[in-house]
């Protein structure tokens, strides 16, 4: 084309040509992951029993992908297990303090130790599979309910109306108390509260806690000998001088407190790392949480001091940038296949205010911004707090990043409408200005809130499938949902709206109940004690972090296509029951036939219904009325334990894997169309601009969703070039958080670009992009969602 | 618009718009909301919205959203519509815009451009987005077609947006009475003025009126002490050359003392198909776009007037992102 507007592949955004040289090596070395020795693959370890297992399907329910693997894992993990020394009397003790002590006997004998050459920040593989370290009737209980969690996943899942799973990660441990007091600190804590302790479950618990805060000690002692080795061996005087320094502070944290930036790093790091092992799971949604905030005393003083210049801070930072990317050689084999895993959500925040209400960003958080920029890494990935107060340099600096990046790895939280849902979800006053997120969006305390952020994730849009089809699939016939009755002979809108809310009800009170059962199997067969000495509540209340331990507990349910279900219910409630413009008989007709043969009604139900996202009262007020609806009422349970469930808006890849599943929906979508994303508009309705999507999101009522709200808008890059460009991208950052939005993702990028990235992979593979809060090389995911993200609706003039 | 179909409350204050763009951010300063006003005297021969000339109602017809319905042909009163194999034959001396056509098709490939609103109902709508223009120093922008064909609804839109706090501007042909433009202008905050051509008889050729009241009307501007940006659109072969570029520099320089901005917007091609779905024929179908090299040196040449911003935007052959 000779007006083409792609951008070739070289004016895509790069690592800065100004990197450090020996950051650039380290960086080469983690992306040519094809040419390195080593990977951080999944590394299996067993207690050797014959019922011992190392992988649990309930934790990975909501990657339903997996689904035909779990079996495959169960049984060949063992085969390829180290299988680890056990200590005398391991078996007499109670399940805790196994779990406890294998752990620490992992990462002090058999984790590998290596440091590559040339960095600062220790620490590399950590991807593992530990055993469960259950005796054979504890092994034999889990077995059979996993068992029949797999039956209930299955049926679930493969009629679409959803996913559930105890999923890992997501949470922001609190990695400022650990540092502050170092794992020293906490486990003479413990060793407190164990002498005061009554009864001797809470005793044993509290010594799986110390047990586990030793074994990290231990793992940073054989960093600190191989350091030591390296420096010995070493004949570059300068790289000997940083192994010698390497060693002292391993040898220092994270068990005493640190007490430079270089100390905090590594401590930050080694706690962070080991928090994946003890999970056996690489990462998704573990996140730091406001590390420009808590990071910035260590770089203040040493600063300040005259310890450390501003660029020695900054190759620290790049040297410990690159160590959560590891996490992805979890699936390096298979990446190109798989859809958006490709990023994994170690997610860091910066920005945002302080008790005070005023601004909190410093020095710190410029530098970590410069850090982001020149790194471009997928993780970990950064999400900037956005509010009144944030000062108009920093809004322009985060705007020209968004402008000029060409997918810049970029999620913006909006602090006034996420503190406003937070303050609606009942957290305390005093606690709710230093939220962050974890994972994608997902807003939560720090340090003492396990959220469950992506626990559940239910389709909206089957409810309204059951609804039209009296609570059976239409696909199979299958009974899914109580009868409702025939939409046929509804004669009003209210009694349709009455069936819609009974089946959507009755969905909302499945996955509820299936979850306290996942949850179950995880609090009573899967503890994780070092993961609950990082949380606060645990040690006080005696309970691991599966089971209710922490300070704050709830459960988020996930929603799925909330705009395909809002514009098919915005159609029939319309054209069916207001209008009479389309009969029900025929709607019903014409799904069955997924409108083949169908295509006036299937037109007329796309322009003759308003639709959500275009600043229009009469579809938002259905948006509205439905978000409120399911959100209220999953705010009524809590789970057997006590963690009670919250609302929330992000569909992971799931608008994509659910259409399929999805019977054709009265918005004119035909089955496997794709459904709609997070809170976005369905794709293509939206056509009056960004401002109007604003505002239609802001008239949802998103306190009632807490867990916040995913939202995506795609600019074209001609639109956002120039200095007074970014200022208008800067301003409609602040109407958009003044209109009441949680979460915001923006992509720049055209589709010419996209589509010569598609055929040429190997010259865009510096192409990010962002689906769903994550942000993935464009090149690495399936076809399909290339596709769908080269069909989103881009705002243009 | 929920409002659109309601008839306007004061008839005589009724204005025909073709559009309400929110998110504007081409028109003036920050985020802005343009309504584009139907009708214009001019007849530009590189004319990109070709649906603002007529003054009255017209309608278009989108080939690709036809699905061969043929509701349309059922529903109008007139039997001004005929399918054809070569698509929509629309019997434009027939047609009255009234609509039924588009109310009928199920697919939106027939509307009527250009619908009649009273100020306040236009009001309402552009304060849609007022959190975003006091974050941007945005507003209403009142454009066309040409806004001073519509006196008497654009000085009450105008007046009453200023009067609920929004900053408005006034994009113009220049080419109206003084009387007029003097009314419009007083509740306007700024002008956006085109000049396109200071060669008198290019000027009549290429845009169909004489240059004379453009220059008085920028004159007038001027002495109304009104901050101005002026827009020059560069379009290859008519307004492209560096004389004429010089000549509007010159011009600016010695009478326009309240000048803040001057942009030159490159030639715009994505316009032919608003031609074809008015059933009309497009001179520039085709013309090539501009090029990057010649956009900066003319921009140069706009130096000379002095200006303290001279901008240039638009996509050109080499490539569409200017650096």
């Amino acid at each position: 084309m000779k007006d083409s507007c792609a951008l070739g592949a070289e004016e895509l955004w790069n690592p800065s040509s100004e990197l450090p040289e020996r950051v650039t090596r380290l960086r080469d070395e983690y992306v040519n992951i094809h040419e390195r020795e080593f990977h951080n693959e999944i590394m299996p370890f067993t207690t050797g029993t014959e019922w011992d297992t190392m992988w649990s399907p309930a934790l990975w329910g909501v990657v339903p992908d997996l689904l035909a693997f779990h079996k495959a894992f169960m049984e060949s993990l063992p085969l390829f297990a180290t299988r680890v020394e056990l200590p005398a009397g391991f078996w007499d003790r109670p399940h805790v303090v196994r779990v406890a002590t294998f752990f620490r006997e992992v990462v002090s004998k058999h984790l590998p130790v290596q440091i590559l050459d040339g960095e600062l920040i220790v620490g590399g593989q950590y991807n593992v599979a530990l055993s469960r370290a259950q005796n054979r009737a504890e092994a034999k209980a889990w077995g059979k309910k996993t068992d029949k969690w797999l039956e209930g996943i299955g049926l679930l899942n493969n009629h679409g109306m959803g996913n559930s799973g105890a999923t890992p990660g997501h949470i922001i441990p609190d990695y400022p108390r650990a540092l502050k007091m170092g794992l020293k600190g906490l486990a003479g804590y413990f060793k407190e509260l164990r002498d005061k302790a009554a009864d001797d479950g809470r005793k044993e618990f509290l010594s799986a806690l110390i047990i586990c805060c030793e074994g990290a000690r231990e793992l940073a002692e054989r960093y600190a000998r191989e350091a030591g080795r390296l420096a010995d061996d070493c004949a570059d005087p300068a790289r000997k001088a940083e192994l010698i320094e390497i060693a002292r502070i391993c040898r220092k944290v994270p068990w005493e407190p640190p007490e430079t930036f270089h100390e905090a790093l590594q401590a930050l790091w080694f706690i962070h790392m080991l928090v994946m092992v003890q999970e056996s799971y690489p990462g998704p949604g573990l996140s730091p949480g406001r590390i420009d905030q808590y990071l910035y005393p260590y770089y203040r003083d040493d600063i300040d001091s005259g310890r450390m210049t501003r660029e020695q801070a900054r190759e620290l930072l790049d040297c410990w940038w690159i160590k959560p990317n590891y996490a992805y050689d979890f699936i390096w084999r298979v990446m190109r296949i798989r859809g958006v895993t490709s990023g994994y959500g170690q997610l860091i925040t910066i920005g945002g205010h302080g008790p005070d209400g005023e601004d909190a960003s410093n020095d710190l958080t410029w530098l970590i911004l410069d850090v982001i920029e020149e790194m471009n890494l997928l993780e970990p990935k950064p999400n900037v707090r956005l509010h009144q107060k944030t000062p108009d340099d920093l809004m322009t600096r985060v705007a020209g990043m968004i402008a000029s990046a060409q997918g810049s790895p970029f999620l913006l939280n909006f602090d006034e409408a996420s503190e406003e849902a937070l303050r609606w979800q009942g957290l305390p006053e005093d606690m709710i200005w230093d939220y962050a997120p974890v994972g994608c969006l997902e807003n939560t305390l720090q340090g003492n809130d396990r959220s469950g952020t992506v626990d559940v994730n239910v389709n909206l849009a089957k409810a309204v499938e059951l609804t039209l089809f009296n609570g059976t699939d239409q696909a199979t016939g299958d009974r899914l949902g109580p009868k409702t009755g025939d939409p046929r002979k509804f004669k009003t809108w209210e009694e349709f709206r009455a069936a819609f809310e009974g089946q959507l009800l009755a969905l909302l009170n499945r996955f509820i109940e299936f979850y306290d059962f996942s949850d179950s199997i995880r609090a009573g067969y899967e503890p994780t004690p070092y993961l609950s000495a990082l949380v606060d509540g645990c040690a006080e209340s005696g309970r691991d972090v599966t089971n209710a331990g922490p300070v704050h507990n709830f459960v988020t349910v996930e929603g799925v296509a909330f705009a395909t279900a809002a514009d098919s219910l915005t159609a029939v409630k319309k054209l069916v029951y207001e209008e009479g413009a389309v009969s029900m008989e025929e709607l019903i007709s014409a799904i069955e036939a997924n409108y083949e043969g169908h295509e006036k009604l299937r037109q007329t139900l796309i322009n003759k219904a308003p639709k959500y996202g275009n600043d229009d009262d009469y579809a938002d007020g259905v948006a509205r009325y439905l978000s409120r609806f399911w959100t209220e009422e999953v705010f009524k349970h809590h789970t057997p334990s006590g963690k009670r469930y919250r609302g929330g808006y992000l569909s992971w890849n799931y608008w994509i894997a659910y259409a399929p599943s999805t019977a054709a929906t009265p918005d004119g979508r035909r089955r496997g169309t794709f459904l709609s994303n997070g809170l976005c508009p369905v794709a293509g309705t939206d056509r009056k601009g960004p401002t109007a999507v604003a505002a239609s999101l802001g008239k949802l009522g998103l306190e009632s969703a807490p867990n916040g709200d995913s939202h995506t808008i795609s600019f074209n890059p001609s639109l956002l070039h120039g200095e007074e460009r970014v200022e208008k991208l800067a301003s409609y950052l602040r109407g958009y958080g003044e209109k009441g939005g949680t979460a915001l993702q923006i992509n720049v990028i055209d589709p010419e670009t996209l589509r010569e990235a598609q055929q040429n992979p190997k010259e865009y593979s510096n192409l990010l992009v962002r689906v769903t809060g994550y942000n993935a090389y464009f090149v690495m995911l399936g076809k399909e969602i290339q596709d769908e993200i080269i069909a989103r609706e881009t705002h243009e003039l | 618009m929920s409002s659109s179909e309601a008839p306007a409350r004061a008839a005589g204050d009724a204005g025909t718009v073709f559009n309400i763009q929110r998110f504007s951010i081409e028109d003036g300063p920050g985020i802005r909301t343009t309504v584009f006003m139907k009708g214009c005297p001019l007849g530009c021969a590189w004319c990109h919205n070709p649906e603002g000339i007529e003054k009255k109602p017209q309608l278009m017809w989108f080939d690709v959203r036809c699905i061969a319905a043929r509701d349309c042909l059922a529903a109008c009163p007139r039997d001004a519509l005929e399918l054809t194999g070569g698509g929509m034959a629309i019997d434009r001396a027939a047609c009255d815009a009234c609509g039924k056509c588009a109310e009928a098709c199920p697919a939106g490939a027939l509307e009527v451009v250009g619908k009649e609103y009273a100020p306040d109902e236009v009001l309402d709508e552009v304060m849609r987005d007022e959190a975003f223009y006091r974050n941007s120093g945005g507003g209403l922008t009142v454009s066309g077609g040409e806004p001073c064909m519509q006196p008497r609804f654009v000085e009450e839109l105008l007046r009453a947006s200023r009067e609920a706090g929004l900053h408005t501007a006034l994009d113009t042909s220049g080419y109206s009475s003084g009387e007029v433009l003097e009314r419009l202008v007083r509740h306007a905050d700024m002008v956006l003025l085109d000049l396109k051509l200071m060669d008198e008889s290019r000027h009549l050729e290429l845009t169909g009126v004489e240059l004379g009241p453009v220059l008085r009307s920028a004159r007038l501007i001027t002495r109304e002490r009104k901050l101005l940006w002026v827009r020059t659109p560069v379009i290859p072969g008519c307004t492209d050359s560096e004389s004429n570029i010089l000549a509007l520099a010159s011009f600016i320089a010695g009478e326009l003392s309240t000048v803040e901005r001057w942009d030159l917007l490159a030639f715009n091609n994505t316009c032919g198909s608003k031609y074809r779905r008015l059933g009309l024929t497009w001179g520039l179908e085709g013309a090539p776009l501009m090029e990057k090299s010649k956009m900066e040196s003319l921009a140069a040449a706009a130096g000379e007037s002095g200006v303290k911003e001279i901008a240039w935007s638009g996509a050109t052959r080499s490539e569409t992102v200017p650096r």
